[in-house]
């Protein structure tokens, strides 16, 4: 029997030629390659496709030249967030060993911002998965908490909605209070009864007779006089003591009545709600003209922070990222970042060349492991009229983004007013935006401001006297100025809008439609009204009757006491 | 189809190799991890080394990758939990941590909780499967592999094209 041999000699030959080709394919299509798995993770990170048209590694000399980056709106279909055409990366050889890329410097030359394209290159929004997918997820639900009030100019109706009585808060306010007047009657009844002050006061005065023919020596009489007082003191101070209680029931009925007019004015508001009024206050007037466009620049700003903090958390525990895209499942891919170890990604300083040419910024320490690279990645451009700059610090447990730029002479896009038919080309403009998210807490200010804007009226306008007016109101105004504040915790901000249009917008509505809004106003009213004052006027009566009847009986008990006491007393007792 | 009489080619011709049932049984453990595991990974080029270079059935190698692909896309649900279970186990942050931080072992990918959850069940699956494997291959032979050696079926198999390929790597 041959010894069985472990090895098969003869394949070293076979695998080696396989190495060999392995290895000249990977030198022929290296570049292919890696500008594929760029385009992949880059998708992946940001979700919105990345593009690159060219891609050459020069490992041996830590060189990665890109050309003809894209990188697409995550947000807006046909729109690129920014199209780079060369960039040029200096990396550290030695850290790709142990999977982590280092770029000690990158060039980038000719970016540009808010480029059009021609095919949707939007991923998470539309999958909705992955991190990117989760955290725009997210930054849309934060958004649409804003409750923007919709202002109804169009066609300037007044209707009034049906009134369902049983959502009016004051007919139950009344039965309660009526039942509750009822219980007091039987209960003051009750208390009247316990004091037993019928025999009390019978057996005063059958004294008082006695003593009006006793002799003055006699003193059992005279005892009986003094037991008797006695007796009718005790007897007013429990009367006393009830009708402390009777005044405070009533005082408490009273109340009750009180806040069956606070109740009223409850039900006016709730039917005023009910009407389809056009928005007459100035700071409800900017928000609903303004808010939806100014809550889109924060969303965005916040959607980028809050992916900042999912890839570059603060800390050193391990984290986990969703793994690559395969036939496979992806799983995910987990970190272990140790001190005094080189990140799993770092761009020391970046220097980026926008066009026109004059424009130029900076980017330091860039990171995937803030802890271990220990400052915080810092962004600056500046410009004719431009300045901005970004710091993202998660370099400690609770990690701090601000951001900041003043970008003039923009032609921001038209946009729709929303629920007016009217479009606003804010024209060649200022924007400045602050953002400032420090943990939970978030500060941010959006402001747009120009001089010569552009207003259009839609057709739909055209049989609106509302619409008129609007439109007469704005269509001289040529300046706009809109801030929009957003303060407080992240997941439920204040946000405030104004505008130079609001004040202008509110008195004219209100000098023109005041009065059909008070007489409308006045019918929800006498609606209200209708509904609920026969079971409040009864309601009152029966209050006022318990209250009568309670204060008349004390009154009349306490005068019958005290007459007898004081003919008690006349009589000179010794 | 031609996937599917490869497959078959590759059953009948490594039961009837003159390897032993240890070296067929070797072969479809090496096999499994490349169907078991995701392929693309620097454990699977070692793993495709020591098929072609140890002294064990290449065709079964073949075979295991092949019956072993469908169960790894099947698996990957509990992969992906072992692995997660593993890497973010605390008692074992330590070693992933150092592992994490020293050359070349990234490159394994072996931070995927799938990668990781694969090769652990597939290191485990390798023993039993082993013996397994060994046990039923000797007692086919000895049972009905002869008849089956001489009926037409066999014959027209190992004729074709594909089976003087595959002789070159026969054990």
């Amino acid at each position: 029997m041959s010894r069985l041999k472990i090895f098969r000699w003869r394949a070293i030959g076979p695998l080696l030629a396989l190495f060999v080709i392995a290895a000249v394919l990977w030198w022929l299509f290296a570049d292919t390659i890696a500008r594929h798995e760029s385009q992949q993770i880059g998708t992946q990170l940001l979700g919105a496709r990345v593009e690159i048209e060219h891609l050459h590694l020069d490992i041996a000399n830590g060189k990665v030249l890109v050309r003809g980056l894209t990188i697409a709106s995550p947000h807006e279909a046909f729109k690129n967030l920014l199209q780079a055409d060369e960039l040029v990366a200096d990396l550290d050889v030695v850290p790709l060993t142990e999977k982590k890329l280092i770029i000690n410097r990158i060039a980038a030359n000719g970016l540009r911002f808010g480029t059009p394209r021609q095919t949707d290159g939007r991923v998470a929004a539309k999958s909705g998965e992955g991190i990117a997918g989760r955290v725009l997820a997210e930054t849309r639900e934060w958004a649409s908490q804003f409750q923007i009030p919709v202002l109804q100019l169009a066609t300037g109706k007044i209707s009034i909605d049906s009134l369902d009585p049983r959502r009016l808060s004051t007919i139950p306010a009344a039965d309660a209070l009526g039942a509750r007047a009822d219980s007091s009657r039987r209960a003051w009844q009750a208390a009247f009864d316990t004091l037993r002050l019928g025999p009390t006061l019978d057996s005063a005065s059958a004294t008082l007779e006695r003593l009006r023919h006793a002799r003055a020596t006699d003193l059992a009489a005279l005892n009986e006089a003094r037991q008797a007082i006695g007796r009718l003191k005790r007897a007013r101070d429990r009367l006393t003591t009830l009708d402390r209680g009777v005044k405070i029931g009533i005082s408490q009925l009273q109340a009750g009545l009180a806040s069956l007019d606070s109740a009223r004015q409850r039900d006016y508001s709730f039917a005023r709600s009910l009407l389809k009024l056009p928005s007459l206050d100035a700071p409800e007037i900017g928000a609903a003209l303004f808010a939806p466009a100014a809550i889109k620049p924060f969303e965005r700003v916040l959607y980028y922070a809050q992916l900042a903090r999912r890839y570059m958390p603060p800390g050193l525990l391990p984290r986990a990222t969703t793994g690559p895209s395969r036939m496979r499942r992806a799983g995910e891919d987990v970190r272990f970042p140790k001190e005094h170890a080189l990140p799993a990604f770092l761009v020391r300083s970046a220097e980026l060349s926008f066009l026109p040419q004059r424009y130029a910024g900076r980017l330091t320490g860039l990171t995937s492991d803030p802890a271990l690279y220990g400052r915080p990645t810092v962004f600056g451009a500046t410009g004719p009229q431009l300045v901005a700059g970004a710091m993202l610090n998660h370099v400690r447990a609770i990690p701090v983004d601000t951001a900041g730029a003043t970008v003039g002479g923009i032609a921001l896009p038209p946009f729709e007013i929303p629920g007016v038919p009217l479009r606003l080309d804010p024209g060649a403009a200022t924007a400045q935006l602050g953002f400032a998210l420090n943990g939970d807490t978030i500060h941010a200010r959006f402001a747009i401001r120009s001089t010569n804007v552009r207003w259009t009226r839609d057709s739909g306008f055209a049989n609106s006297t509302i619409g008129d007016l609007i439109w007469r109101t704005v269509s001289g105004i040529s300046n706009l100025d809109v801030e929009a504040r957003l303060s407080g915790a992240l997941h439920h901000p204040d946000l405030a809008v104004r505008s130079n249009l609001d004040q202008a917008i509110a008195s004219r509505l209100r000098s023109v439609l005041g009065e059909q809004v008070a007489a409308a106003e006045q019918q929800v009213r006498d609606r209200v009204d209708a509904l609920i004052n026969d079971k409040v006027g009864l309601v009152r009566a029966r209050v006022n009757e318990v209250q009568t009847q309670a204060q008349a009986q004390v009154a009349q008990q306490r005068a019958r006491l005290d007459e007898l006491q004081q003919q008690l007393e006349r009589i000179r007792l010794p | 189809m031609f996937a599917l009489i490869k497959l078959i080619q590759s059953l009948v011709g490594a039961l009837h190799s003159e390897g032993t049932p240890g070296q067929l049984a070797a072969g479809i453990v090496l096999g499994s991890f490349l169907g078991l595991t995701p392929l693309f990974n620097l454990h699977n080029a070692v793993i495709f080394a020591l098929l072609v270079l140890l002294n064990v059935s290449f065709a079964g190698g073949l075979l295991g990758w092949a019956l072993f692909v469908p169960a790894g896309f099947l698996l990957d649900p509990l992969f992906d939990w072992i692995g997660r279970s593993l890497l973010l186990a605390p008692s074992l942050r330590g070693l992933w941590t150092s592992l994490y931080n020293t050359p070349i072992v990234p490159l394994t990918n072996f931070t995927n909780t799938v990668v990781l959850g694969s090769l652990v069940f597939a290191l485990l699956f390798a023993v039993p499967l082993f013996f397994v494997l060994r046990w039923a291959v000797a007692r086919y032979r000895v049972t009905i592999g002869e008849r089956v050696r001489q009926s037409k079926f066999y014959r027209a198999v190992t004729a074709s094209k594909v089976y003087n390929v595959y002789k070159l790597f026969r054990p």
